[in-house]
């Protein structure tokens, strides 16, 4: 039974040891932190998810917008090539060299002064344009903002190779890098984008010039720089090469290979770069075959999300304290009474039964500390009920002490007559008196409450021998005790009170000799002995009155009664029975009674039965008793 | 309860901790965004000029567009496409309507544009002039060359090319202000300093080529002795000097004209043209915009009371180039 229940208490984990306090706090801290703190994951994990989502389309969107406009600025260039090439001056000039001389150079100077005051009219209109160029096949050309650095032939130009590749079709050749054109306006080759158109005959598809237009790269940058992407994100803008059309100023990364890019004409892409995760998101405009690339650093999540976990975190910290405060208040105000309460009862385990619960709590705390002091008040009652009866035990043993004290005097006094008679010869006051004498000795027997039946058997020996010489052939007597009882310790002077009564009231009332039997035996687990005597026994109204004084001795124990002192309401009824005793003549079988309650319970004690004219029988129940020390020693 | 304080110390600390940790790094995107003197992309400046497609426009220009780039702003480039005075109004109105961050205006008339220009102040809108002033006008302040003092150093230029004597002419357009001031300080500065010299005749070559060809031909026809000539702008120079090839005299007159376009310097490098006047047209679209700036960001609140936000007048310099310093001037 032990075992299982310890090994019961060991499955349900040590948790169950654990202090009432800390089990509650444990409880508090789960039901208030543990799912905030799982709120705060939920939120954080899925506005990223969310973010993240929108963050990639709109950049796309916006990489489209950008694209857009990006592809106007090319269209408006390339309407421009058309728009120069329309123009008869310009068709003019590229036509010179085939007809040398049929124009007089001041009518060629003033065809030149014409187209300049034309080109002007592009950069007034369009200020995004750097300057613009138109070389014909001899190579000469016409520029207000660009010369030739050298007199080499721009013709052999890779710029103007392109573009003759290219058959009139309008092409973005990139960053100016390393031709013979200079702007006279200063700006530098990663300040400007050319675009090159050749321009052909219609008829000989003969190339008759090229016209070379610079783009301010400030209007690509503006549109792109235009676009923020989360916290430190951008937008790059790679040509069909992989060349850098633009980057701000301090990018992740210088170049970006574009086989990370080329696979869709738009997507997204991550690569690890320079010791961190990079994002790219890009998409490709078909018309200028620019690629416009979003890049993140992925690690770096967006402003927003900082923002929104900032205020999870705040909030989880706040629940934190506030769950632990409140966890641990009620821990406290739950714990400490009952804590208390526990230090009273240790107290109370300890012997102070003085000790009180004070508190006006009415919750079950309050209940229990209540029933604290009720259940100490009782325990109170019942000690000194204890400590009553007793007082009461002791009074009644020493009452029969007291009436052996006299008789002690008797008792050597009675020694001297037994040997003055023996002397005398006269042999009837000689045994009489040493069976006296004998009854004396056994009645008082050192003290001892319990006394081995045989010296009880002897007892009541000397008694019915002297009562035997007292009546001479009145009075008979057999005691019949079984040998196997002999050895029984029994409480002392049971028997004698009986058979007195016996003889007083039954024999003596009657007419001729009577018999007195006593018999001892056991009987199921008791010790049974029987006193019988054929006197003249009892009416029905005297043995009911001693069958209620007997009860009465046994009820004022049972209950102690309630209301009244139970002190109190026992003396009375036991001075009421006792009174009862000495007007009848129970006294002695009341005592004997009594004694027997006190000593061994309400099991055990006297019972009568009786029949007018014919005798009494009287049975004491007691308790096997073996060894009398045993008994001595808890009864002391 | 010892432990608990212990918790509470240690929750705490670790959430100072986090907030220390999450300012620092807001505080580090302040700084990455706000790194030097940078404004958003999207404050857009203006510049308005008349005549808008002419060369010397477009060192102004991209000195307003390095300053845009410097700053992080964008910039837009308007103005009248000819010499109108209603257009460019027209044209201020619009882009006052649309509220840019600043404007930076060449004046096209010193008088005419100053009430659009005061509604763009009243609006709130930062103005400042280069090149040319409005000197009656709300605008916070005036960036351009000095011309009457440029006027007066082509004198002493001229002076030093004639060895102080002979009859010079002025080659001008009377109706704009700082051709005016440049004609005067050049005529006063010739009137005082250098009894032996003589100004024998200012003609209007319209700024253009082709008119001021024809007054220095009409010069060249009426004074055979001219020793020099003055013209206050680059297109006026080129006219004058194709006038003065043309004329095939053996003692050609000086010419001293004005800015430094390609055509002009050309001509000061095969010597047609003796001297040329630079002005500081990059430094005017540079300071402009950084004006422009600084007005909109209220960078001078420590300044001193009663003290203009910005200067109120700046001289962005003249330079002589002559053969010996031209390749200075040359696009690399």
């Amino acid at each position: 039974m032990r075992n299982n229940f310890k090994s019961a208490g060991i499955r349900h984990l040590s948790f169950n040891n654990l202090p009432i306090r800390y089990k509650l706090i444990i409880h508090f801290l789960l039901i208030s932190i543990l799912p905030s703190i799982g709120l705060g994951f939920l939120i954080h994990w899925t506005v990223d998810r969310v973010l993240d989502r929108q963050v990639t389309n709109n950049t796309l969107q916006l990489i489209g917008k950008v694209n857009e406009s990006l592809e106007t600025y090319v269209e408006n260039l390339q309407n421009m090539t058309f728009l120069v090439a329309f123009n008869p001056d310009v068709q003019r000039f590229l036509e010179s060299d085939r007809e040398l001389g049929s124009l007089q150079e001041s009518a060629q100077e003033e065809d030149h002064y014409d187209i300049r005051k034309f080109l002007q009219g592009f950069t007034t209109l369009h200020s995004e344009v750097a300057g613009i160029m138109i070389v014909n096949s001899d190579g000469k050309y016409i520029s207000n903002e660009m010369y030739a650095r050298t007199e080499s032939d721009l013709t052999r130009e890779s710029w103007y190779q392109e573009a003759v590749r290219n058959k009139g079709i309008f092409k973005i050749v990139g960053h100016p890098n390393e031709r013979n054109v200079t702007n006279h306006v200063n700006y530098k080759n990663s300040e400007v984008v050319s675009a090159v158109r050749a321009i052909l005959d219609p008829d000989t598809q003969q190339v008759k010039g090229v016209v070379l237009i610079d783009l301010k790269l400030r209007v690509i940058a503006e549109t792109a720089q235009d676009v923020r992407l989360g916290k430190t994100g951008y937008l790059t803008v790679i040509d069909s090469n992989g060349e850098l059309i633009y980057a701000p100023s301090d990018p992740y990364i210088e170049h970006i290979p574009l086989e990370w890019l080329n696979k869709d004409s738009s997507g997204t892409h991550s690569h690890q770069a320079d010791g961190r995760k990079l994002q790219f998101i890009y998409r490709v405009s078909p018309f200028t075959n620019w690629t416009t690339v979003g890049v993140f650093a992925t690690e770096d999540s967006i402003l927003e999300i900082r923002e929104i976990r900032f205020y999870v975190v705040s909030f989880v910290f706040v629940v934190c304290l506030l769950g632990m405060t409140a966890s641990f208040y009620l821990a406290h105000s739950i714990s400490r009474p009952i804590g208390q309460l526990m230090s009273f009862m240790q107290k109370a385990q300890s012997g102070d039964l003085t000790i009180r619960y004070w508190g006006d709590r009415s919750d079950e705390i309050g209940l229990l500390g209540r029933r604290f002091n009720e259940m100490l008040l009782q325990i109170n009652r019942l000690i000194s009920l204890t400590e009553r009866q007793e007082q009461q035990k002791r009074e009644a043993e020493l009452s029969s002490l007291q009436a052996h004290i006299k008789p002690h005097f008797l008792y050597n006094t009675l020694d001297t007559i037994h040997w003055v008679a023996r002397r005398k010869g006269a042999v009837d006051i000689a045994e009489m008196a040493e069976s006296l004498s004998k009854l004396f000795r056994i009645g008082l027997s050192k003290g001892n409450v319990i006394i081995p039946l045989s010296d009880e058997i002897e007892h009541i020996r000397s008694y019915l021998q002297i009562q035997h010489v007292r009546y001479q052939n009145k009075l008979d007597y057999v005691l019949m005790v079984d040998p196997a009882v002999q050895e029984l310790s029994v409480l002392k002077l049971i028997l004698q009170p009986i058979v007195e009564n016996a003889i007083y009231h039954g024999i003596k009332e009657r007419r001729g000799p009577g018999l007195i039997e006593v018999e001892a035996k056991e009987q199921g687990s008791n010790l049974v002995m029987t006193i019988r005597d054929n006197g003249k026994g009892m009416t029905e109204e005297q043995l009911s009155k001693l069958h209620r004084a007997l009860e009465q001795v046994v009820s004022s124990e049972a209950e102690p009664g309630a209301g009244r002192s139970p002190r109190e309401d026992w003396a009375n009824q036991t001075a009421g029975a006792v009174r009862r005793g000495q007007e009848t003549k129970g006294y002695g079988i009341l005592n004997v009674q009594a004694r027997l309650r006190l000593t061994f319970g309400d099991k055990y004690g006297l019972s009568l039965a009786s029949t007018l004219g014919e005798g009494t029988v009287v049975t004491v129940t007691h308790p096997l008793i073996r060894d009398e020390y045993n008994l001595n020693g808890v009864d002391r | 309860m010892k432990k608990i304080w212990i918790v509470y110390l240690l929750l705490i600390g670790f959430f100072l901790l986090y907030v220390l940790d999450y300012r620092s790094q807001s505080q580090l995107n302040e700084q990455w965004k706000t790194a030097g003197l940078r404004g958003e992309i999207d404050e857009k400046y203006v510049m308005v000029t008349f005549q808008m497609g002419i060369d010397y426009w477009k060192s102004s220009l991209k000195g307003f567009e390095d300053a845009a780039q410097a700053l992080n702003v964008s910039v837009e480039y308007r103005g009248s496409t000819q010499r109108d005075i209603h257009e460019q109004i027209t044209v201020l109105e619009q882009i006052i309507a649309k509220r840019p961050a600043g404007i930076a205006i060449s004046a096209i008339h010193p008088v005419d544009l100053t009430e659009t220009i005061n509604k763009a102040v009243d609006a709130g809108i930062p103005v400042v002039l280069f090149d040319s002033d409005a000197p009656g006008s709300k605008a916070y302040s005036f960036l351009g060359t000095n011309n009457y003092s440029s006027g007066v150093r082509a004198a002493q230029k001229m002076a030093e090319l004639t060895n102080e004597s002979g009859q010079v002419a002025v080659v001008t357009t009377p109706n704009q202000q700082n051709h005016q001031e440049r004609t005067d300080g050049f005529l006063a500065t010739i009137q005082r300093d250098y009894p032996e010299m003589k100004v024998v005749a200012v003609k209007n070559g319209k700024g253009d080529q082709i008119y001021s060809r024809q007054s220095a031909e009409e010069i060249l026809q009426d004074y055979p002795d001219i020793a020099g000539i003055f013209a206050t702008e680059a297109n006026g120079g080129i006219g004058v000097a194709e006038a003065v090839r043309e004329n095939g005299r053996d003692q050609r007159p000086k010419i001293i004209s004005f800015d430094t376009d390609k055509g002009t310097l050309d001509l000061v490098k095969n010597g047609d043209i003796s001297a040329t006047m630079a002005q500081g047209t990059w430094n005017m679209g540079y300071w402009s915009l950084q004006f422009l700036f600084s007005l909109g960001h209220d960078r001078n609140t420590a300044q001193i009371a009663g003290m203009p936000p910005v200067p109120e007048q700046v001289d962005t310099g003249i330079t002589v180039v002559t053969r010996h310093n031209v390749d200075d001037y040359y696009a690399k």
